[in-house]
């Protein structure tokens, strides 16, 4: 870990941050305000009428209370989609472009060797995605402790955010490792990207019929299963931690490539 | 002893890109000039050298030390100025300038503000907004203002006007008389002339000629040009002398000393007018470069 550098980075994408952070209150805030105890059975009604649209966005079972709603809503696609566009571009900003354009010239020109850059860069990413699902977190408990008298379970719903966080970490390590991996912004940023829409679209193919269901199995995006975790399901925990072991095995990798690979600097 | 050695290096991009089987060392305290055409190679020596990538073949070393694995303990003895400028676009000039600072350990400031006086350089400005000769300025006070032992610079005056190369020059004298180790590449040979105590040149990836400046300047012709008052005359001339270019009255060749046999000769004939100049170390060059033997012998 490099502090300057540590530093230099956090500073420069606060906007990008504050961009993201504004989108997801946007979605979170509105979602949380559409909840109405008694629009939850018509949504069910509207649900058991389109189940395919339905399902695809993630959103069986609408469910009754605050809680399975949010998770519903948010949990199925949005809070999934926004974070990882938020790394993809952190991605870009914090290694495929510094290689792309050269940059990286000088922050190899320093008496510090290429595993120290690599650590701090990926620090940063994995920093700024957990800051923007605490602050989803908090602002979704905010919003809905102001609106609804019961607010929602607390503890299961950290639990969901934790596990959500491993899920963007395997996904940002991920697409960390392409960055570090290639020199041009298309295969760098773009494998990545494609990789991880792929896994949503799958998702969202499997969730459509039982004779597809088997795709479940094709995307890492199965290992986060809200609902679930809300529940406390011990195998839904155990899939959690898996999706953060994964992460630390793209890391280890991304590392171990980046110091030995030819930079086009 | 030799501070940077590249031996036997190659590094092959295919399609005849890249260096094959080079070699050669700097001194301590010596300056020198790496000189070739664009795509010669130059740049891809110097990524080796910084470690950015590493040879198929051959070994570079700075102080005894791998450039590759051991990049991290190279870097810090090591004053670097890219061929490409690339800065990080978010920060204006003297952040960058700070940031680099930093990143690179340096202390004392004294350097970074003498270099930023000297250059007359204003690096408050958006660093997207620079023209190409002050973003090179900033890469210049980078490079230098870590006092480090060796310098490496990767055509050190690209996007200067003439003045500023001038003061570039009088920067790398002045670093010269300090001590320290400096290989510059360039295709600008005024600059490497008045600075470097030894020319590696390269062509295809391949080291063609290994130089020291003082052999070169004293077995460096002239370059004669006199206008005879008629063609007989300048054709009767021209059969003393090889390779020489006859024009109508004008006649041009390169000769080295036989001064006085010269002008014995031209006193016995009517001439109307006669420059002489030192052959540039771009024509000195180009008998390498492009191959063209006729009579050069100098070395």
């Amino acid at each position: 870990m490099n502090g300057t550098l540590f530093k230099k980075e956090m500073k420069s994408n606060v906007k990008i941050f504050l961009i993201f952070a504004a989108i997801v209150t946007l979605y979170g805030s509105v979602i949380v305000a559409m909840y109405d105890p008694k629009l939850g059975e018509s949504l069910n009604m509207m649900a058991t009428a389109m189940p395919e649209l339905f399902a695809a966005f993630g959103m069986v079972d609408p469910g009754l209370t605050l809680l399975d709603f949010i998770l519903n809503y948010l949990y199925g696609f949005l809070l999934i989609v926004i974070p990882f566009v938020f790394s993809v571009i952190l991605c870009h900003r914090l290694m495929a472009r510094y290689i792309d354009q050269g940059s990286m010239a000088y922050l190899l020109a320093v008496p510090y060797n290429r595993n120290v850059l690599l650590r701090t860069q990926l620090f940063v990413l994995l920093v700024w995605n957990f800051l923007l699902i605490a602050y989803v977190s908090v602002l979704i408990l905010g919003v809905s402790s102001l609106m609804f008298k019961e607010g929602i379970e607390v503890l299961s719903f950290l639990w969901v955010n934790l596990a959500l966080f491993f899920l963007h970490a395997f996904l940002s390590s991920m697409c960390f490792l392409f960055a570090c991996s290639f020199n041009e912004t298309k295969f760098s940023i773009g494998l990545g990207a494609g990789l991880g829409g792929c896994f949503v679209l799958i998702q969202m193919l499997s969730k459509v019929s039982d004779t597809v269901d088997f795709l479940k199995y094709f995307t890492p995006l199965t290992l986060f299963d809200p609902k679930k975790l809300a529940a406390f399901d011990s195998n839904a925990l155990c899939w959690a931690i898996s999706l953060l072991l994964g992460s630390i095995v793209w890391m280890i990798l991304a590392s171990v490539i980046f110091k030995k690979r030819d930079l086009p600097l | 002893m030799s501070v940077i050695e590249i031996q036997n290096i190659t590094k092959d991009y295919g399609g005849h890109k890249g260096v094959f089987d080079v070699s050669f060392d700097v001194q301590k305290g010596e300056v020198v000039g790496f000189l070739g055409p664009n795509g010669s190679g130059k740049t891809t020596t110097i990524r080796q050298l910084m470690g950015f990538i590493k040879p198929d073949k051959g070994k570079v070393t700075i102080f005894e030390k791998d450039c590759f694995e051991k990049a991290s303990e190279v870097q810090g003895s090591i004053g670097y100025l890219p061929g490409e400028i690339a800065f990080m676009n978010d920060m204006n000039g003297l952040e960058f300038i700070e940031f680099m600072a930093k990143m690179k350990k340096i202390k004392n400031k004294e350097k970074m503000q003498e270099l930023i006086r000297f250059l007359e350089l204003d690096p408050k400005g958006k660093i997207k907004r620079m023209s190409k000769g002050m973003k090179q300025k900033i890469g210049i006070v980078i490079a230098f203002m870590g006092d480090a032992d060796i310098l490496i610079l990767d055509e050190p005056t690209s996007g200067l006007d003439p003045l500023m190369q001038n003061k570039f020059v009088e920067l790398i004298q002045k670093e010269k008389e300090r001590g320290k180790t400096i290989l510059m590449s360039s295709h600008i040979f005024e600059e490497v002339e008045h600075t470097c105590d030894r020319v590696v040149m390269i062509k295809d990836g391949q080291i063609i000629a290994v130089e020291k400046m003082d052999n070169i300047r004293k077995n460096r012709q002239k370059y004669y040009e006199i206008e005879f008052e008629n063609e007989h005359e300048a054709r009767k001339f021209a059969d003393y002398y090889q390779n020489v270019k006859v024009d109508h009255h004008r006649v041009s060749f390169f000769l080295k000393g036989e001064v006085n046999e010269l002008l014995h000769r031209l006193s016995q004939v009517q001439i109307v007018e006669i420059n002489a100049r030192s052959q540039s170390l771009e024509e000195l060059f180009l008998h390498y470069y492009g191959g063209d033997n006729h009579e050069w012998n100098a070395f």
